[in-house]
């Protein structure tokens, strides 16, 4: 199954999956021939179950996984070829666990240690730093051990580690796992804001309340397949699909659709969404304070 | 995970006290340690090999076991053979030409290596955590330390998990040394090496208080033992076999230094 995303909407294609297979050396088919396009620029969810196959997709965009069978291309050139070293140049990868990278004595130096390894000058290595540090909100613990600090906060130093490698591509793999409200927020509008500087950000992640606010597009995998891909609106509208696959939409969209059938509009994907829509309508039609927040 | 040995089953090995596959492991162990004889080596190999087998393990985990075994097996006769170059009888190979005792002394110790890992992979595959640490614990090893050998043991495939995934990030920053060699690999690897050691130093602690949160070590408690064993027929028959093997070779080893030669069964 070849999925194709709206191609009319974005320029140029940034990832494209051929036939993608990849079975693990205890022989365990996780990938069955995938193919899919993602735009340049787009910011996409990737959804399923536990063992759907999330992970070893997106772990294969950077080259750490190599496929059985099948071709990816970046750019329109295949990376089969090339190191992760080189292609960590283009692509960048937030792991799970924070834990899984931190290793400097201090924060800084865990920071500028993505834009050593590209081979950049000294200068341009501080700059980044410097800039990744403020942008996170990690200035006052640029001396302090990375590794001491607290978990939401070796959390922002691992996005910040890859944001300092200045990637084309961003793969965020459950990037809020630990972190409270506050921090998850931070995050994820900091994803938007560099979606919004053209990066392609691609979202790992079961949090279905962060794809309907913040995915432009949704791919659904299921069994190591792509079992619906298209803009987040369309995969949500697919009720069978999502619920074999054991997601939940969030309650605001079930809120939208249980009003659909008496005359109001369509579902919203987020609460600020819903107050938009109905607030407007609510206004037309005569309620008081209507759409007020 | 491979490295997670322990495979649920009803062979004989599984059915054997663990107290008898212990004490098995540590008999053979002196006698790969004793035995110096090639052909000895061979001989003690194949009937260590056999258990597995015998007991039915899967195929895939000999395998596994074999293929780790293989960079030892390869480098330590050319050690020995480059290294160590004894005795006056030669063979050649081609153009190549090696001290005959060289290479019997790297094979021995390769044998011995095998020998060991085998006794012990039969041991792991064949007894369940709980099983293992109340046999310890019957020989009169410490209850904490008997948890403490068989968590170890559960926590090396998580180890291996980590290290994987370690590795996978730190390449994703960019961190290349594929092309290293030596030291200069070592120090490459500090990235992956020091969140690691960080990582089971997390794992240890959360471990730790997670036993004491559920009681462990609590003052002035008598442990008691939900499943207890016992010794069967099978367990006697086999102990009295292997200590007969094991006791007869250490007498004429020491008496008329059987196996004591390199090359000659008797000295």
């Amino acid at each position: 199954m070849k999925a194709e995303k709206d191609p009319s909407r974005f320029a140029a294609v940034c990832l494209e999956i051929r036939d993608l297979w990849f079975t693990y050396g205890d022989g365990q088919d996780v990938l069955n021939g995938i193919s899919l396009s993602i735009a340049e620029g787009d910011f996409v969810a990737v959804i399923g179950q536990n063992g759907s196959g999330k992970t070893t997709l997106a772990k294969h965009f950077l080259g750490l996984l190599r496929p059985t069978k099948g071709e990816i291309l970046l750019h329109g050139e295949r990376i089969r070829d090339r190191s992760v070293g080189e292609l960590a140049r283009q692509v960048g990868y937030v792991f799970q666990n924070p834990d899984h990278q931190i290793f400097g004595t201090t924060t800084w130096e865990e920071i500028a240690f993505g834009p050593r390894n590209l081979g950049l000058s000294a200068e341009e290595v501080e700059r980044r730093t410097v800039d990744a540090l403020e942008r996170f909100d990690l200035s006052s613990e640029a001396t302090k051990p990375p590794a001491m600090l607290s978990f939401g906060q070796r959390r922002k130093v691992s996005l910040a580690a890859v944001y300092a490698m200045d990637p084309h591509v961003l793969i965020l793999d459950e990037p809020t796992n630990g972190l409270d409200g506050r921090g998850e927020k931070e995050a994820m509008e900091l994803a938007r804001t560099l979606n919004n500087t053209g990066k392609t950000i691609i979202l790992v992640t079961h949090r279905i309340r962060l794809v309907a606010e913040y995915a432009r597009s949704c791919i659904l995998l299921a069994g190591g397949r792509v079992s619906a891909y298209g803009d987040t609106r369309s995969v949500f509208e697919q009720d069978d699909l999502l619920k074999s696959s054991n997601i939940e939409l969030p309650q605001v969209w079930e809120l939208g659709r249980q009003l659909a059938p008496r005359g109001f509009l369509q579902p919203a994907l987020s609460v600020g969404d819903f107050c938009q829509t109905y607030g407007e309508l609510l206004k037309q039609t005569g309620f008081r304070n209507a759409g007020a927040r | 995970m491979l490295a997670d040995f322990f495979m649920r089953g009803d062979s004989w090995l599984h059915k054997t006290d663990p107290r008898v596959k212990v004490l098995s492991v540590g008999l053979t162990l002196a006698a790969a340690l004793i035995l110096q004889n090639l052909l000895m080596m061979v001989i003690l190999w194949l009937l260590v090999l056999a258990v597995p087998f015998a007991a039915r393990a899967p195929r895939g985990r000999i395998r596994f076991v074999l293929s780790a075994l293989v960079p030892v097996s390869v480098l330590m006769p050319l050690v020995w053979i480059v290294f160590y170059p004894i005795g006056v009888e030669t063979i050649s190979f081609w153009f190549i030409e090696v001290k005959l005792l060289s290479l019997v002394q790297g094979l021995t110790v390769v044998l011995r290596i095998h020998i060991v890992s085998f006794a012990v992979f039969a041991l792991l595959f064949s007894t369940d955590q709980t099983t293992l640490v109340r046999g310890l614990v019957k020989l009169r090893l410490p209850y904490v330390w008997g948890l403490v050998l068989s968590l170890a043991l559960r926590y090396i495939p998580t180890f291996e998990r980590s290290f994987a995934d370690i590795l996978q990030a730190q390449k994703a920053r960019g961190l290349e040394f594929e092309s290293m060699r030596g030291w200069r690999r070592v120090r490459a690897l500090m990235p992956v090496f020091v969140p690691t050691v960080i990582s089971l130093f997390r794992l240890s602690e959360q471990i730790g208080i997670a036993l004491e949160a559920r009681g462990f070590g609590a003052e002035g408690v008598r442990r008691t033992y939900f499943r207890d064993i016992t010794f069967r027929t099978l367990d006697w028959l086999y102990i009295a076999i292997v200590v007969t093997a094991v006791g007869s070779l250490f007498y004429f080893n020491l008496k008329y230094g059987f196996g004591a030669d390199p090359l000659r069964l008797v000295r």
